[in-house]
């Protein structure tokens, strides 16, 4: 009974509070993420080769290195050269253009599945390049990218909890401080696992869910 | 950068690349502890009875579903103390890096096994194997085989990983750095630094897996 | 009773959901026999050949080894019984990670528990009997269907099978390999081996075989010496199935 109230009365608004952070973090990082994954991506295949190397190099960083490091160089980091971001700040770029470098990849590999005879077809029938992608290889590539950029997501709904790191006080924050001040780790943290577990799970089943509202066909992906 | 940033790198190096040690201590044993859990969890999945594949699947959903941060406190923090045991940090981030390794290692050996043709155990069986020496003797060499590349995939995570274990206060590379940096305040080319260690340990192990790959690889063999 | 049956399969039904495949098989075969097993794709042949040694669990029905009836649900028993009944499959199944000797080794070492050294005399001896003395050191992928097909055969016989059961061991092979495997078969019937087949190779069979069995629809149809079933078949379905075979296949060797 008392472990119910405390959690009622506690615990349960605290972890709401830090929830809310949570999902503003999670939502524009994913959301600018995907962009950058896309661009990147797109470079990765059709850039110049300068261009090419260079984004190549930008995913091989931050893919190469700890989300902490990242997070710290943003955040602790600069302002070295005199640039201040908020913990937040500096979490949802942190966020963003890791997860980017990861979505890249998974653009990259849907790009290059492509097959020739596509792109031949479309400029047989007199469309543009930018018709092209966007009316053929776009729809073609996005559907195959779709699973892995969307795992990508549900990654980084837990990697969001690295922001307390920086001192961003979301869910997995709030639950450190509540825990310490009432000395209930277990409770505290089974419950925020709880949340975490309910989110991912959540974004997992709608994943799955929108791959089935796209699936045309003879276009399934196998497995990674 | 400037020099009094090289300087405090150069000065930080020794302490630095000592906790890599720390690091690389941590990613052996969360991938030896995640491999000796993951082949059990893995065949437990494939040929195990209905109600063992479900608890299968409810700790790899746990272990994949919880962010590393959280499990971590809730281990060190919780668990630890409730039941009364004295575990040090870096035994506490070992087991809990390992026990989720074990949950994405589990689907790597899942993956091979299932992609392994149904002809290779029933060749084993008529041949008079029990399904323990068919798994042990045909099925499993080649899964583990097939599971490198996605094993150094995994190596990479957990190396990555190993540095939220600065959390708990183990004196790994991340937590190193910080300590030094909020002493000299050359934050940016410290972190730069380390970044740059992490890239090496990324690229040497997965060359390193690379190699293992190609000795242990047979004539002609792919799937 | 002169001729004790070596191994007798009695009534055996296997159903895949509400799907019959096998209604109810009944055959024996005596030492140095071959008897072969034809009828149309998904008749249920490979179904039966697998119920004989319990890759696939029947439903029902009885299995007698010289004599003895097999419990498939007492482990020992079922791994003795399998040592005892070679199998070849359609498709090799030979291990993929292991040469052509260590194919042929590795149940004489982990099932039988030879020692290396006579194990490895044992497999050498069984590779060059099929003609492959050059090629033990080769994996399966460096190996031609045939060539695999040979491994596998040796691999069978290494553990001195008193029947094996071959589950249409040509039809993977390209046309100029299907002839050296059936020579390696030719040679078994000589030296007395016994044996139930699954093949679409009406010459062969007309050749060698003791008996044709038809089967349709998980029933036998008919049975009896080659020369009666392949020329005058009594039942209208075999007749019109031998001959499309004999169009489609005519001159297996
Ligand atoms: N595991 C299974 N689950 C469901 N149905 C099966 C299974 N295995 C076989 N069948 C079905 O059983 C039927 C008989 O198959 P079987 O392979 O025994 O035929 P077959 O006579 O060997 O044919 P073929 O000449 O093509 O090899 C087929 O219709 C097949 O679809
Ligand atoms: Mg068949």
């Amino acid at each position: 009974m008392d472990e119910w109230q405390f959690f009622q009365s506690q615990v349960f608004p605290s972890l709401m509070k830090g929830f809310k952070v949570s999902i503003s973090l999670i939502l524009p990082s994913a959301f600018l993420g995907v962009c950058i994954g896309i661009w990147a991506g797109s470079m990765r295949v059709y850039g110049s080769t300068w261009l090419r190397k260079l984004v190549d190099a930008y995913v091989a960083i931050f893919r190469g290195t700890p989300l902490v490091v990242q997070l710290f160089f943003w955040y602790f980091g600069l302002p070295h050269v005199g640039i201040y971001l908020s913990p937040f700040a500096a979490s949802v770029v942190g966020f963003s253009l890791c997860s980017g470098a990861y979505q890249s990849e998974y653009v990259r590999g849907a790009l290059l599945s492509i097959k020739k005879g596509q792109m031949l077809a479309a400029q047989a029938l007199g469309f543009s390049k930018w018709q092209m992608l966007r009316s053929v290889i776009l729809p073609q590539a996005l559907r195959r990218a779709l699973p892995g950029c969307g795992n990508e997501i549900i990654y980084l709904i837990k990697y969001s909890s690295l922001a307390y790191m920086v001192t961003c006080i979301e869910m997995t924050g709030e639950a450190k401080i509540l825990a310490s001040h009432y000395f209930k780790y277990t409770e505290v943290f089974l419950a925020v696992g709880a949340f975490y577990l309910v989110l991912v799970s959540l974004a997992g089943w709608f994943l799955h869910h929108l791959e089935g509202r796209l699936s045309i066909p003879g276009f399934e992906h196998h497995g990674k | 950068m400037m020099p009094e940033g090289l300087i405090a790198v150069f000065q930080a190096l020794p302490y630095i690349l000592q906790g890599s040690f720390v690091t690389i201590g941590i990613v052996l044993g969360a991938m030896g502890f995640g491999l000796a859990m993951g082949i059990p969890l893995a065949l437990g999945q494939v040929y195990g009875s209905p109600p063992v594949r479900v608890a299968v699947r409810i700790y790899v959903w746990f272990f994949r579903g919880v962010p590393l941060l959280v499990l971590l406190f809730l281990f060190y923090f919780g668990f630890c103390s409730l039941l009364d045991i004295n575990l040090s940090a870096f035994t506490v981030s070992v087991a809990v890096l390992g026990l989720i390794s074990a949950a994405y290692q589990s689907q790597i050996f899942r993956g091979a096994i299932a992609s392994l043709p149904a002809g290779q155990l029933k060749a084993a069986r008529a041949l008079g194997m029990s399904d323990a020496k068919a798994v042990w003797f045909i099925i499993l060499p080649q899964a583990l085989r097939l599971s490198i590349p996605a094993w150094s995939n995994e190596y990479s995570i957990v190396l990555k990983d190993s540095a939220v274990a600065y959390a708990l206060g183990v004196a790994e590379i991340m937590a190193r750095t910080h300590f030094v940096a909020t002493r000299t305040y050359q934050h940016l080319p410290l972190y730069l630094a380390a970044g740059t260690i992490y890239l090496i340990l990324t690229y040497a192990g997965t060359r390193g897996l690379r190699l293992l790959e190609n000795k242990v690889r047979i004539r002609g063999y792919s799937r | 009773m002169e001729n004790d049956p070596i191994l007798r399969i009695e009534d055996i039904k296997k159903a895949y959901r509400a799907r019959e495949i096998l209604k109810g098989i009944s055959l024996s075969i005596s030492k140095g026999e071959l008897k072969v097993l034809i009828g149309p794709s998904g008749g249920g042949k490979s179904t039966l050949l697998q119920c004989i040694n319990f890759l696939v669990m029947p439903d029902g029905g009885d299995v007698w080894l010289e004599g003895r009836k097999v419990n498939p649900h007492r482990k020992r028993e079922l791994y003795g019984y399998r040592q005892q009944v070679g199998m070849i499959f359609q498709d090799f199944n030979l291990f993929d990670h292991l040469s052509a000797l260590q194919n042929v080794q590795i149940a004489l070492l982990r099932v039988k528990g030879m020692d290396k050294k006579s194990a490895r005399e044992r497999a050498v001896a069984e590779l060059e009997r099929v003609g492959l003395g050059k090629h033990i050191d080769h994996y399966p992928a460096q190996l031609s269907g045939g060539q695999k097909q040979r491994v596998s055969i040796a691999r069978a016989l290494a553990m001195d099978p008193k029947v094996m059961l071959l589950d249409e061991p040509t039809s993977a092979l390209d046309p100029e390999l299907i002839g050296e495997v059936l020579a390696v078969i030719k040679n078994l019937v000589a030296n007395g081996m016994t044996m139930i087949m699954a093949t679409h190779q009406i010459s062969f069979s007309s050749a060698f075989a003791t008996e044709i069995i038809f089967m349709e629809d998980g029933l036998i149809v008919e049975q009896g010496p080659p020369s009666k079933i392949l020329s005058s078949a009594e039942c209208a379905r075999t007749k019109e199935f031998c001959s499309k075979i004999y169009d489609l296949h005519g001159e297996g060797n």
